[in-house]
């Protein structure tokens, strides 16, 4: 049930990186809601690579691996990016008011409300972020 | 993304369809920018048509809600559908933006 998904440092990679989501849920028979949260997710992590992740401007590999076991899926993601793990990040305040809300930091966020188990360990010069989400 | 808007009563109406993310969201920034400094105060999003969104689109919106506000106008959101409401939620944007569930009532 392995699946994996390979793209680049690009953000036009997000459209196949999106495709490939869709074609996993349907294969997996994913709730819409589960497959678009799951694509949230990923979406927000590569984008996150691929903005503040590189020093050089040369390509590199994102690698995002998924797994299905009964009722859990196990999502995976390396890159060779600069250390940087998510889980230390600070939450955003959601309760400000407007003229308080700040505009960043939601991504992180997201990633943590939806998915159960996150753990992040560095392997020699990769990223490797972890996380499981149950199917309701 | 399909971004297509029309007039209703005193609220210029923005239609969003498809998908709003970080591939296309400087397309509506660059949208909402040119109706607020035109000089639209009263804006409603009709969101019956978004299926995905994410953090990139959500600034958007946000940005476009502390413009309007700051210059006294009105930015409604509505339709949006159950997906998108639940991204809101765990945002904690229900509780900044005014949330309809009809566009007759957005823009009432």
């Amino acid at each position: 049930m392995e699946k994996h998904i390979s793209i680049v440092n690009q953000l036009a990679q997000l459209d196949e990186l999106a495709v490939a989501i869709e074609g996993i849920s349907e294969e997996w028979e994913l709730p819409m809601s589960l497959s678009m949260n799951l694509n949230l997710v990923l979406e927000e992590l590569v984008t996150n690579i691929i903005f503040y992740g590189y020093e050089d401007t040369n390509e590199h590999h994102i690698n995002i691996m998924l797994d299905k076991e009964d009722k859990l899926i196990t999502v995976q993601i390396e890159d060779d990016a600069r250390e940087f793990n998510p889980l230390l990040m600070a939450e955003p305040n959601i309760e400000n008011s407007i003229e308080d809300r700040k505009i960043g930091g939601l991504g992180i966020f997201f990633v943590r409300k939806i998915m159960e188990e996150v753990t992040y360990k560095r392997d020699g010069n990769k990223n490797v972020l972890t996380m499981t989400k149950s199917i309701e | 993304m399909e971004v297509t808007d029309t007039k209703k009563g005193d609220y210029l109406v923005i239609n969003l369809s498809g998908r709003l993310d970080t591939s296309n969201y400087g397309e509506l920034e660059k949208k909402l920018i040119g109706f607020i400094e035109a000089g639209d105060k009263k804006i409603a999003v009709d969101c019956s048509g978004l299926v995905y969104i994410s953090s990139s689109g959500l600034r958007v919106l946000l940005m476009a809600l502390k413009k309007i506000t700051a210059a006294g106008g009105k930015f409604h959101l509505c339709c949006l559908q159950d997906n998108i409401r639940e991204i809101f939620e765990i945002a904690g944007f229900t509780s900044i933006f005014r949330v309809f569930d009809t566009l007759d009532e957005a823009t009432a």
